[in-house]
Protein backbone atom coordinates (compact mmCIF):
# COMPACT_ATOMS: atom_id res chain seq x y z
CA UNK A 1 0.00 0.00 0.00
CA UNK A 2 1.33 3.45 -0.92
CA UNK A 3 0.26 6.26 1.37
CA UNK A 4 -0.26 9.43 -0.65
CA UNK A 5 -1.09 13.07 0.06
CA UNK A 6 -2.52 15.46 -2.53
CA UNK A 7 -1.44 19.09 -2.14
CA UNK A 8 -3.27 21.57 -4.39
CA UNK A 9 -5.05 24.82 -3.61
CA UNK A 10 -8.10 23.94 -5.72
CA UNK A 11 -10.67 21.60 -4.27
CA UNK A 12 -11.87 20.55 -7.73
CA UNK A 13 -8.35 19.74 -8.87
CA UNK A 14 -7.83 17.54 -5.80
CA UNK A 15 -11.16 15.80 -6.44
CA UNK A 16 -10.30 15.21 -10.06
CA UNK A 17 -6.99 13.60 -9.13
CA UNK A 18 -8.60 11.44 -6.45
CA UNK A 19 -11.08 10.26 -9.01
CA UNK A 20 -8.27 9.31 -11.39
CA UNK A 21 -6.43 7.53 -8.60
CA UNK A 22 -9.42 5.27 -7.88
CA UNK A 23 -8.12 3.06 -10.70
CA UNK A 24 -5.04 2.34 -8.57
CA UNK A 25 -6.12 0.48 -5.44
CA UNK A 26 -2.50 0.25 -4.27
CA UNK A 27 -2.44 4.03 -3.81
CA UNK A 28 -4.37 5.27 -0.83
CA UNK A 29 -4.95 9.03 -0.58
CA UNK A 30 -4.69 9.51 3.16
CA UNK A 31 -4.83 13.29 3.30
CA UNK A 32 -5.24 16.49 1.31
CA UNK A 33 -3.85 19.97 1.80
CA UNK A 34 -4.84 23.29 0.21
CA UNK A 35 -1.58 25.14 0.72
CA UNK A 36 2.11 24.61 1.48
CA UNK A 37 1.86 25.29 5.21
CA UNK A 38 -0.91 22.74 5.67
CA UNK A 39 1.03 20.37 3.42
CA UNK A 40 4.22 20.49 5.48
CA UNK A 41 2.23 19.83 8.66
CA UNK A 42 0.50 16.79 7.17
CA UNK A 43 3.67 15.39 5.61
CA UNK A 44 5.52 15.58 8.91
CA UNK A 45 2.60 14.06 10.77
CA UNK A 46 1.64 11.29 8.37
CA UNK A 47 4.96 10.54 6.72
CA UNK A 48 3.51 9.62 3.31
CA UNK A 49 5.30 7.53 0.69
CA UNK A 50 4.17 9.79 -2.11
CA UNK A 51 2.92 13.33 -2.58
CA UNK A 52 1.14 14.87 -5.54
CA UNK A 53 2.29 18.45 -5.41
CA UNK A 54 0.99 21.57 -7.18
CA UNK A 55 3.61 24.24 -7.86
CA UNK A 56 1.66 27.51 -7.81
CA UNK A 57 -0.15 27.86 -4.51
CA UNK A 58 -0.99 30.82 -2.32
CA UNK A 59 1.80 31.73 0.08
CA UNK A 60 4.56 29.27 -0.64
CA UNK A 61 5.11 27.33 -3.86
CA UNK A 62 5.50 23.58 -4.08
CA UNK A 63 9.26 24.03 -4.45
CA UNK A 64 9.37 26.09 -1.24
CA UNK A 65 7.49 23.33 0.53
CA UNK A 66 10.02 20.70 -0.52
CA UNK A 67 12.97 22.85 0.52
CA UNK A 68 11.57 23.01 4.01
CA UNK A 69 11.28 19.26 4.43
CA UNK A 70 14.20 17.39 6.00
CA UNK A 71 13.47 14.29 4.01
CA UNK A 72 11.72 14.47 0.66
CA UNK A 73 9.17 11.74 -0.04
CA UNK A 74 8.55 10.58 -3.62
CA UNK A 75 7.02 13.50 -5.44
CA UNK A 76 4.89 13.75 -8.56
CA UNK A 77 4.44 17.40 -9.50
CA UNK A 78 1.17 18.61 -10.95
CA UNK A 79 0.82 21.91 -12.77
CA UNK A 80 -1.55 23.44 -15.30
CA UNK A 81 1.07 25.33 -17.22
CA UNK A 82 4.06 27.03 -15.78
CA UNK A 83 6.97 27.63 -18.10
CA UNK A 84 9.37 28.19 -15.26
CA UNK A 85 8.43 24.96 -13.49
CA UNK A 86 8.34 22.96 -16.72
CA UNK A 87 11.89 24.02 -17.43
CA UNK A 88 12.99 22.91 -13.97
CA UNK A 89 11.28 19.54 -14.48
CA UNK A 90 12.84 18.94 -17.85
CA UNK A 91 16.33 19.94 -16.79
CA UNK A 92 16.21 17.64 -13.79
CA UNK A 93 14.04 14.84 -15.17
CA UNK A 94 11.56 15.13 -12.30
CA UNK A 95 8.23 13.47 -12.75
CA UNK A 96 5.33 15.77 -13.42
CA UNK A 97 1.74 15.68 -14.62
CA UNK A 98 0.07 18.43 -16.61
CA UNK A 99 -3.47 19.29 -15.58
CA UNK A 100 -5.94 18.21 -16.86
CA UNK A 101 -4.14 14.92 -16.24
CA UNK A 102 -4.01 12.39 -19.02
CA UNK A 103 -4.77 8.91 -17.58
CA UNK A 104 -1.95 7.39 -19.65
CA UNK A 105 0.61 9.82 -18.18
CA UNK A 106 -0.62 9.04 -14.69
CA UNK A 107 -0.23 5.30 -15.37
CA UNK A 108 3.36 5.87 -16.55
CA UNK A 109 4.24 7.91 -13.47
CA UNK A 110 2.86 5.26 -11.13
CA UNK A 111 4.60 2.50 -13.05
CA UNK A 112 7.89 4.35 -12.66
CA UNK A 113 7.27 4.62 -8.95
CA UNK A 114 6.79 0.86 -8.62
CA UNK A 115 9.99 0.15 -10.54
CA UNK A 116 11.92 2.47 -8.28
CA UNK A 117 10.46 0.77 -5.21
CA UNK A 118 11.52 -2.66 -6.42
CA UNK A 119 15.02 -1.46 -7.17
CA UNK A 120 15.37 -0.08 -3.68
CA UNK A 121 14.19 -3.31 -2.15
CA UNK A 122 16.78 -5.27 -4.14
CA UNK A 123 19.44 -2.86 -2.93
CA UNK A 124 18.76 -4.03 0.59
CA UNK A 125 15.73 -2.16 1.74
CA UNK A 126 16.81 -1.36 5.26
CA UNK A 127 13.86 -0.69 7.47
CA UNK A 128 14.58 2.68 8.97
CA UNK A 129 14.05 2.36 12.67
CA UNK A 130 14.53 5.95 13.59
CA UNK A 131 12.62 8.34 11.32
CA UNK A 132 14.45 11.40 12.61
CA UNK A 133 17.73 10.14 11.17
CA UNK A 134 18.44 10.40 7.45
CA UNK A 135 19.74 7.15 5.98
CA UNK A 136 21.54 6.52 2.73
CA UNK A 137 18.44 5.76 0.68
CA UNK A 138 16.68 8.88 1.93
CA UNK A 139 16.55 11.81 -0.43
CA UNK A 140 16.59 15.53 0.12
CA UNK A 141 15.25 18.22 -2.15
CA UNK A 142 17.78 20.89 -3.07
CA UNK A 143 16.97 24.04 -5.00
CA UNK A 144 19.48 26.51 -6.29
CA UNK A 145 18.04 29.31 -8.41
CA UNK A 146 16.39 27.73 -11.42
CA UNK A 147 17.79 24.28 -10.84
CA UNK A 148 16.56 21.72 -8.39
CA UNK A 149 17.40 18.14 -7.51
CA UNK A 150 16.30 15.21 -5.45
CA UNK A 151 19.56 13.92 -4.02
CA UNK A 152 20.04 10.58 -2.33
CA UNK A 153 22.23 10.92 0.72
CA UNK A 154 24.64 8.29 -0.57
CA UNK A 155 25.42 10.60 -3.50
CA UNK A 156 26.50 13.48 -1.27
CA UNK A 157 30.26 13.69 -0.72
CA UNK A 158 30.51 16.70 1.48
CA UNK A 159 28.65 19.38 3.42
CA UNK A 160 30.55 22.63 3.82
CA UNK A 161 29.53 25.42 6.16
CA UNK A 162 29.12 28.84 4.50
CA UNK A 163 27.71 31.31 7.01
CA UNK A 164 24.17 30.23 7.83
CA UNK A 165 24.11 27.98 4.80
CA UNK A 166 25.59 24.66 3.95
CA UNK A 167 27.07 23.89 0.56
CA UNK A 168 26.10 20.41 -0.62
CA UNK A 169 28.58 18.63 -2.89
CA UNK A 170 27.22 15.91 -5.19
CA UNK A 171 28.15 14.94 -8.76
CA UNK A 172 29.37 18.20 -10.29
CA UNK A 173 26.94 20.38 -8.34
CA UNK A 174 27.34 22.30 -5.12
CA UNK A 175 24.16 24.25 -4.32
CA UNK A 176 23.49 25.96 -0.99
CA UNK A 177 20.81 24.93 1.50
CA UNK A 178 19.61 26.98 4.43
CA UNK A 179 20.74 24.64 7.22
CA UNK A 180 23.53 24.86 9.77
CA UNK A 181 26.20 22.17 9.88
CA UNK A 182 25.31 21.38 13.52
CA UNK A 183 21.66 20.83 12.65
CA UNK A 184 22.68 18.58 9.77
CA UNK A 185 25.10 16.59 11.92
CA UNK A 186 22.29 15.71 14.31
CA UNK A 187 20.12 14.34 11.51
CA UNK A 188 22.75 12.42 9.56
CA UNK A 189 23.53 8.74 10.05
CA UNK A 190 26.85 8.75 11.91
CA UNK A 191 27.91 5.49 10.33
CA UNK A 192 27.99 7.29 7.05
CA UNK A 193 28.78 10.95 7.69
CA UNK A 194 31.66 12.23 9.75
CA UNK A 195 32.34 15.73 11.10
CA UNK A 196 35.94 16.28 9.96
CA UNK A 197 36.31 19.78 11.35
CA UNK A 198 34.29 22.88 12.22
CA UNK A 199 33.46 23.55 8.60
CA UNK A 200 33.06 20.15 6.95
CA UNK A 201 31.02 16.93 7.17
CA UNK A 202 32.30 14.21 4.82
CA UNK A 203 30.71 11.03 3.49
CA UNK A 204 32.94 8.19 4.77
CA UNK A 205 32.04 6.01 1.81
CA UNK A 206 33.19 8.53 -0.71
CA UNK A 207 36.73 9.01 0.59
CA UNK A 208 39.41 8.29 -1.98
CA UNK A 209 42.68 8.74 -0.07
CA UNK A 210 43.80 9.30 3.50
CA UNK A 211 47.14 10.99 4.24
CA UNK A 212 48.82 12.09 7.46
CA UNK A 213 48.86 15.86 7.95
CA UNK A 214 50.42 18.48 10.24
CA UNK A 215 50.04 18.23 14.02
CA UNK A 216 48.96 14.62 13.86
CA UNK A 217 45.89 15.46 11.80
CA UNK A 218 44.76 13.79 8.59
CA UNK A 219 44.06 14.96 5.07
CA UNK A 220 41.18 13.26 3.28
CA UNK A 221 40.83 13.33 -0.46
CA UNK A 222 37.24 12.75 -1.59
CA UNK A 223 36.12 11.05 -4.81
CA UNK A 224 35.37 14.47 -6.29
CA UNK A 225 38.93 15.68 -5.64
CA UNK A 226 38.10 17.88 -2.64
CA UNK A 227 40.80 17.86 0.06
CA UNK A 228 39.51 18.08 3.60
CA UNK A 229 41.61 18.43 6.72
CA UNK A 230 40.59 16.40 9.79
CA UNK A 231 41.19 18.34 13.01
CA UNK A 232 43.44 16.75 15.61
CA UNK A 233 40.62 16.04 18.01
CA UNK A 234 38.47 14.46 15.29
CA UNK A 235 41.42 12.44 14.00
CA UNK A 236 41.40 10.35 17.16
CA UNK A 237 37.71 9.67 16.69
CA UNK A 238 38.19 8.94 13.00
CA UNK A 239 40.90 6.36 13.68
CA UNK A 240 38.75 4.71 16.31
CA UNK A 241 35.84 4.40 13.91
CA UNK A 242 37.98 3.08 11.12
CA UNK A 243 39.70 0.44 13.22
CA UNK A 244 36.39 -1.07 14.23
CA UNK B 1 28.99 69.16 -63.66
CA UNK B 2 31.90 71.49 -62.99
CA UNK B 3 32.78 70.94 -66.59
CA UNK B 4 29.35 72.16 -67.63
CA UNK B 5 29.38 75.17 -65.35
CA UNK B 6 32.74 76.13 -66.77
CA UNK B 7 31.32 75.76 -70.23
CA UNK B 8 28.49 78.13 -69.39
CA UNK B 9 30.93 80.49 -67.76
CA UNK B 10 33.03 80.55 -70.87
CA UNK B 11 30.05 81.11 -73.11
CA UNK B 12 28.75 83.96 -70.96
CA UNK B 13 31.92 85.81 -70.20
CA UNK B 14 33.87 85.51 -73.40
CA UNK B 15 32.82 87.79 -76.20
CA UNK B 16 32.04 85.68 -79.21
CA UNK B 17 34.07 87.81 -81.62
CA UNK B 18 37.24 86.75 -79.80
CA UNK B 19 36.43 83.09 -80.35
CA UNK B 20 39.34 81.36 -81.93
CA UNK B 21 40.25 77.71 -82.35
CA UNK B 22 42.79 78.14 -79.61
CA UNK B 23 40.24 79.47 -77.14
CA UNK B 24 37.80 76.72 -78.00
CA UNK B 25 40.50 74.14 -77.47
CA UNK B 26 41.44 75.69 -74.14
CA UNK B 27 37.82 75.63 -73.06
CA UNK B 28 37.63 71.97 -73.97
CA UNK B 29 40.72 71.36 -71.84
CA UNK B 30 39.08 72.99 -68.82
CA UNK B 31 35.89 71.01 -69.31
CA UNK B 32 37.62 67.63 -69.69
CA UNK B 33 40.05 68.23 -66.82
CA UNK B 34 37.12 69.41 -64.63
CA UNK B 35 35.10 66.30 -65.35
CA UNK B 36 38.05 64.01 -64.63
CA UNK B 37 39.08 65.66 -61.37
CA UNK B 38 35.58 65.94 -59.90
CA UNK B 39 34.86 62.34 -60.80
CA UNK B 40 37.96 61.27 -58.93
CA UNK B 41 36.69 63.23 -55.92
CA UNK B 42 33.20 61.70 -56.19
CA UNK B 43 34.57 58.19 -56.42
CA UNK B 44 36.76 58.84 -53.40
CA UNK B 45 33.89 60.24 -51.31
CA UNK B 46 31.75 57.23 -52.14
CA UNK B 47 34.36 54.59 -51.41
CA UNK B 48 35.38 56.01 -48.05
CA UNK B 49 31.74 56.46 -46.99
CA UNK B 50 32.01 60.12 -46.12
CA UNK B 51 28.29 60.62 -46.52
CA UNK B 52 27.67 58.49 -43.45
CA UNK B 53 29.89 60.63 -41.23
CA UNK B 54 28.43 63.24 -38.88
CA UNK B 55 28.60 66.72 -40.26
CA UNK B 56 31.17 68.09 -37.78
CA UNK B 57 33.68 65.46 -38.81
CA UNK B 58 33.25 66.49 -42.43
CA UNK B 59 34.60 70.07 -42.32
CA UNK B 60 38.30 69.27 -42.20
CA UNK B 61 37.85 66.49 -44.74
CA UNK B 62 35.97 68.74 -47.15
CA UNK B 63 38.65 71.45 -46.98
CA UNK B 64 41.40 68.94 -47.72
CA UNK B 65 39.27 67.45 -50.48
CA UNK B 66 38.72 70.86 -52.06
CA UNK B 67 42.41 71.72 -51.97
CA UNK B 68 43.43 68.31 -53.32
CA UNK B 69 40.85 68.42 -56.11
CA UNK B 70 41.87 71.95 -57.09
CA UNK B 71 45.49 70.88 -57.32
CA UNK B 72 44.59 67.80 -59.34
CA UNK B 73 42.43 69.88 -61.61
CA UNK B 74 45.20 72.46 -62.09
CA UNK B 75 47.81 69.81 -62.79
CA UNK B 76 45.56 68.28 -65.42
CA UNK B 77 44.88 71.64 -67.02
CA UNK B 78 48.56 72.56 -67.06
CA UNK B 79 49.50 69.20 -68.47
CA UNK B 80 46.93 69.37 -71.27
CA UNK B 81 47.90 72.94 -72.08
CA UNK B 82 51.55 71.97 -72.27
CA UNK B 83 50.88 68.96 -74.44
CA UNK B 84 48.70 70.91 -76.81
CA UNK B 85 51.08 73.90 -76.56
CA UNK B 86 48.29 76.42 -76.41
CA UNK B 87 49.69 78.32 -73.45
CA UNK B 88 49.37 82.08 -73.52
CA UNK B 89 50.69 82.58 -70.01
CA UNK B 90 53.77 84.69 -69.43
CA UNK B 91 54.64 82.81 -66.25
CA UNK B 92 57.65 80.60 -66.79
CA UNK B 93 58.00 79.21 -63.26
CA UNK B 94 55.98 76.01 -62.93
CA UNK B 95 55.04 76.55 -59.30
CA UNK B 96 53.77 80.06 -59.71
CA UNK B 97 51.83 78.87 -62.73
CA UNK B 98 50.37 76.09 -60.62
CA UNK B 99 49.49 78.47 -57.79
CA UNK B 100 47.64 80.83 -60.07
CA UNK B 101 45.70 78.01 -61.68
CA UNK B 102 44.84 76.46 -58.34
CA UNK B 103 43.46 79.75 -57.04
CA UNK B 104 41.48 80.36 -60.19
CA UNK B 105 40.00 76.91 -60.35
CA UNK B 106 39.49 76.59 -56.60
CA UNK B 107 36.75 79.19 -56.88
CA UNK B 108 34.77 76.74 -58.99
CA UNK B 109 35.64 73.65 -57.02
CA UNK B 110 34.55 75.04 -53.63
CA UNK B 111 30.85 75.66 -54.38
CA UNK B 112 30.66 72.56 -56.51
CA UNK B 113 31.99 70.28 -53.77
CA UNK B 114 29.81 71.89 -51.11
CA UNK B 115 26.69 71.60 -53.24
CA UNK B 116 27.49 68.00 -54.06
CA UNK B 117 28.09 67.11 -50.43
CA UNK B 118 25.07 68.86 -48.94
CA UNK B 119 22.72 67.59 -51.60
CA UNK B 120 23.71 64.03 -50.80
CA UNK B 121 23.76 64.66 -47.10
CA UNK B 122 20.18 65.96 -47.04
CA UNK B 123 18.99 63.24 -49.38
CA UNK B 124 20.52 60.60 -47.16
CA UNK B 125 19.10 61.85 -43.88
CA UNK B 126 15.69 62.21 -45.49
CA UNK B 127 15.81 58.58 -46.57
CA UNK B 128 16.98 57.53 -43.14
CA UNK B 129 14.09 59.34 -41.50
CA UNK B 130 11.68 57.62 -43.81
CA UNK B 131 13.13 54.21 -42.98
CA UNK B 132 12.93 54.90 -39.24
CA UNK B 133 9.28 55.90 -39.56
CA UNK B 134 8.45 52.76 -41.53
CA UNK B 135 10.24 50.62 -38.98
CA UNK B 136 8.46 52.29 -36.09
CA UNK B 137 5.08 51.66 -37.68
CA UNK B 138 5.96 48.02 -38.18
CA UNK B 139 7.13 47.58 -34.61
CA UNK B 140 3.98 49.26 -33.33
CA UNK B 141 1.79 46.93 -35.32
CA UNK B 142 3.68 43.86 -34.16
CA UNK B 143 3.64 45.01 -30.56
CA UNK B 144 -0.11 45.53 -30.58
CA UNK B 145 -0.59 42.09 -32.05
CA UNK B 146 1.50 40.23 -29.51
CA UNK B 147 0.17 42.24 -26.58
CA UNK B 148 -3.42 41.63 -27.56
CA UNK B 149 -3.23 37.95 -28.25
CA UNK B 150 -1.93 37.26 -24.79
CA UNK B 151 -4.05 35.06 -22.59
CA UNK B 152 -2.46 33.16 -19.78
CA UNK B 153 -2.17 29.44 -20.65
CA UNK B 154 -2.02 28.62 -16.97
CA UNK B 155 -5.54 29.99 -16.65
CA UNK B 156 -6.86 28.04 -19.63
CA UNK B 157 -5.55 24.68 -18.44
CA UNK B 158 -6.62 25.25 -14.87
CA UNK B 159 -10.09 26.14 -16.08
CA UNK B 160 -10.25 22.99 -18.21
CA UNK B 161 -9.17 20.91 -15.26
CA UNK B 162 -11.86 22.43 -13.04
CA UNK B 163 -14.47 21.84 -15.70
CA UNK B 164 -13.52 18.19 -15.97
CA UNK B 165 -14.01 17.80 -12.23
CA UNK B 166 -17.35 19.64 -12.46
CA UNK B 167 -18.73 17.29 -15.10
CA UNK B 168 -19.60 14.73 -12.41
CA UNK B 169 -20.13 17.09 -9.53
CA UNK B 170 -22.30 19.75 -11.15
CA UNK B 171 -23.03 19.12 -14.84
CA UNK B 172 -25.05 22.32 -15.26
CA UNK B 173 -22.23 24.47 -13.96
CA UNK B 174 -19.79 22.55 -16.19
CA UNK B 175 -21.86 23.43 -19.25
CA UNK B 176 -21.91 27.12 -18.32
CA UNK B 177 -18.21 27.05 -17.69
CA UNK B 178 -17.55 25.75 -21.18
CA UNK B 179 -19.58 28.63 -22.63
CA UNK B 180 -17.66 31.13 -20.51
CA UNK B 181 -14.32 29.72 -21.56
CA UNK B 182 -15.38 29.76 -25.23
CA UNK B 183 -16.34 33.44 -24.94
CA UNK B 184 -12.96 34.33 -23.51
CA UNK B 185 -11.03 32.38 -26.12
CA UNK B 186 -13.13 33.84 -28.94
CA UNK B 187 -12.67 37.37 -27.73
CA UNK B 188 -8.94 36.95 -27.28
CA UNK B 189 -8.72 35.78 -30.89
CA UNK B 190 -10.87 38.65 -32.16
CA UNK B 191 -8.83 41.09 -30.12
CA UNK B 192 -6.03 40.67 -32.64
CA UNK B 193 -8.15 42.29 -35.33
CA UNK B 194 -9.64 45.18 -33.37
CA UNK B 195 -8.04 48.28 -31.94
CA UNK B 196 -10.89 48.97 -29.52
CA UNK B 197 -14.20 47.39 -28.45
CA UNK B 198 -17.21 48.84 -26.58
CA UNK B 199 -16.63 48.65 -22.84
CA UNK B 200 -19.76 46.52 -22.41
CA UNK B 201 -18.24 43.75 -24.49
CA UNK B 202 -15.02 43.85 -22.52
CA UNK B 203 -16.95 43.82 -19.25
CA UNK B 204 -18.84 40.69 -20.30
CA UNK B 205 -15.55 38.93 -20.96
CA UNK B 206 -14.28 39.96 -17.56
CA UNK B 207 -17.48 38.63 -15.97
CA UNK B 208 -17.02 35.29 -17.73
CA UNK B 209 -13.41 35.23 -16.67
CA UNK B 210 -14.23 35.91 -13.04
CA UNK B 211 -16.98 33.29 -13.09
CA UNK B 212 -14.38 30.74 -14.17
CA UNK B 213 -11.90 31.88 -11.57
CA UNK B 214 -14.66 31.55 -9.01
CA UNK B 215 -14.88 27.85 -9.84
CA UNK B 216 -11.20 27.58 -9.02
CA UNK B 217 -11.01 29.75 -5.95
CA UNK B 218 -14.55 29.16 -4.64
CA UNK B 219 -15.06 31.12 -1.41
CA UNK B 220 -11.63 32.64 -1.59
CA UNK B 221 -12.76 34.99 -4.36
CA UNK B 222 -15.29 37.80 -3.89
CA UNK B 223 -16.14 40.21 -6.69
CA UNK B 224 -17.76 43.66 -6.58
CA UNK B 225 -18.82 45.78 -9.55
CA UNK B 226 -19.49 49.51 -9.58
CA UNK B 227 -20.34 50.39 -13.17
CA UNK B 228 -21.75 53.67 -14.50
CA UNK B 229 -24.07 52.43 -17.28
CA UNK B 230 -23.28 55.41 -19.48
CA UNK B 231 -19.71 54.19 -19.82
CA UNK B 232 -20.82 50.93 -21.42
CA UNK B 233 -20.46 52.20 -24.99
CA UNK B 234 -17.08 53.86 -24.50
CA UNK B 235 -14.35 52.27 -26.65
CA UNK B 236 -11.62 50.47 -24.76
CA UNK B 237 -8.64 48.36 -25.94
CA UNK B 238 -9.79 44.72 -26.06
CA UNK B 239 -8.53 42.39 -23.31
CA UNK B 240 -6.98 45.28 -21.37
CA UNK B 241 -9.35 45.26 -18.40
CA UNK B 242 -9.15 41.48 -18.55
CA UNK B 243 -5.35 41.62 -18.22
CA UNK B 244 -5.63 43.93 -15.21
CA UNK B 245 -8.17 41.66 -13.53
CA UNK B 246 -6.04 38.63 -14.27
CA UNK B 247 -3.11 40.44 -12.66
CA UNK B 248 -5.23 41.31 -9.63
CA UNK B 249 -6.21 37.65 -9.25
CA UNK B 250 -2.67 36.42 -9.68
CA UNK B 251 -1.09 38.81 -7.20
CA UNK B 252 -4.02 39.52 -4.90
CA UNK B 253 -6.13 36.37 -4.59
CA UNK B 254 -3.77 33.65 -5.75
CA UNK B 255 -1.14 34.54 -3.20
CA UNK B 256 -3.41 34.82 -0.19
CA UNK B 257 -4.34 31.63 1.59
CA UNK B 258 -7.65 33.17 2.62
CA UNK B 259 -8.25 34.88 -0.72
CA UNK B 260 -9.72 38.36 -1.05
CA UNK B 261 -11.93 40.83 -2.91
CA UNK B 262 -11.71 42.12 -6.48
CA UNK B 263 -13.53 45.37 -7.22
CA UNK B 264 -14.12 46.80 -10.70
CA UNK B 265 -15.13 50.44 -11.16
CA UNK B 266 -16.03 52.24 -14.38
CA UNK B 267 -17.16 55.89 -14.46
CA UNK B 268 -16.48 59.32 -15.96
CA UNK B 269 -13.95 61.62 -14.43
CA UNK B 270 -13.85 64.98 -16.21
CA UNK B 271 -13.01 64.31 -19.84
CA UNK B 272 -11.83 60.84 -19.06
CA UNK B 273 -13.31 57.38 -18.84
CA UNK B 274 -11.89 55.97 -15.64
CA UNK B 275 -11.41 52.23 -15.09
CA UNK B 276 -10.30 50.96 -11.70
CA UNK B 277 -9.38 47.44 -10.64
CA UNK B 278 -8.81 46.93 -6.93
CA UNK B 279 -7.61 43.83 -5.17
CA UNK B 280 -6.87 43.13 -1.56
CA UNK B 281 -3.20 42.59 -0.91
CA UNK B 282 0.03 44.50 -0.78
CA UNK B 283 2.15 45.91 -3.55
CA UNK B 284 5.60 44.50 -3.42
CA UNK B 285 8.17 47.21 -4.07
CA UNK B 286 9.12 46.23 -7.60
CA UNK B 287 6.03 47.17 -9.60
CA UNK B 288 7.86 47.46 -12.90
CA UNK B 289 9.22 43.99 -12.65
CA UNK B 290 5.81 42.49 -12.07
CA UNK B 291 5.88 41.22 -15.55
CA UNK B 292 3.76 41.24 -18.61
CA UNK B 293 0.43 42.60 -17.36
CA UNK B 294 1.43 46.08 -16.30
CA UNK B 295 4.01 46.87 -18.93
CA UNK B 296 1.72 45.67 -21.71
CA UNK B 297 -1.14 47.84 -20.42
CA UNK B 298 1.13 50.88 -20.31
CA UNK B 299 2.46 50.19 -23.81
CA UNK B 300 -0.95 49.62 -25.34
CA UNK B 301 -2.36 52.84 -23.93
CA UNK B 302 0.68 54.73 -25.12
CA UNK B 303 0.42 53.25 -28.60
CA UNK B 304 -3.31 53.90 -28.93
CA UNK B 305 -3.81 57.24 -27.17
CA UNK B 306 -0.29 58.66 -26.71
CA UNK B 307 0.05 61.02 -23.76
CA UNK B 308 -3.71 61.57 -23.51
CA UNK B 309 -4.14 58.40 -21.50
CA UNK B 310 -2.81 57.49 -18.10
CA UNK B 311 -2.15 54.33 -16.16
CA UNK B 312 -0.97 53.90 -12.62
CA UNK B 313 -0.97 51.33 -9.88
CA UNK B 314 -0.70 52.15 -6.21
CA UNK B 315 -1.36 50.99 -2.68
CA UNK B 316 -4.44 52.53 -1.00
CA UNK B 317 -5.64 52.11 2.58
CA UNK B 318 -2.75 49.86 3.49
CA UNK B 319 -4.20 46.62 2.19
CA UNK B 320 -5.74 47.39 -1.20
CA UNK B 321 -3.87 47.57 -4.50
CA UNK B 322 -5.51 49.83 -7.06
CA UNK B 323 -4.83 50.00 -10.79
CA UNK B 324 -6.33 53.03 -12.56
CA UNK B 325 -6.67 53.66 -16.29
CA UNK B 326 -7.75 56.99 -17.75
CA UNK B 327 -8.83 57.04 -21.40
CA UNK B 328 -10.03 60.18 -23.20
CA UNK B 329 -13.83 60.16 -23.55
CA UNK B 330 -15.19 59.56 -27.04
CA UNK B 331 -18.46 61.29 -27.92
CA UNK B 332 -20.51 60.28 -30.90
Amino acid sequence: MIKAIIIDDERLARNELKKLLMDYPEIEVVAEAANAGEGIEKIEHINPDLIFLDIQMPGKTGFDLLSELDRAPNVIFTTAYDEYALKAFEVNALDYLLKPVEPKRLADAIQKLHLQDEREQVNGGVVNVNRSILYEQDQVFVKDGERCWFVKLNEIRLFESVGNYAKVYFASNKPLILKSLNALEERLDEKMFFRANRKHIVNLRLIDKIEPYFNGGLLLELKGGEKIEVSRRQTVKFKEMMSL
Amino acid sequence: MVGFSLLFYSVFFMPSDKMTVERGLKMLVYVVAGIISTHVLREYIRRSGWLLLPIEKMFARLIIAIVATSILYSLLVIAFVEVLSISDSKEVNFFSKLLVTVLNLGIFIIPWTLIYYFYHYIEKSRRQQLDTLKLEALVKELELKTIKSHINPHFIFNALNSIRALIDENPGRARDAITELSNILRSSMQAEKLETVPFEKELNIVKDYLALEYIRFEDRLKVEYQIDEDTLDQPVPPMMLQTLVENAIKHGIGREVRGGVIKIVSDFKGDYHELIVQNSGKLNGHINEEGFGLSSTKNRLQLLFGDKSNFQIKQVNGNIVEATVLIPVTTN
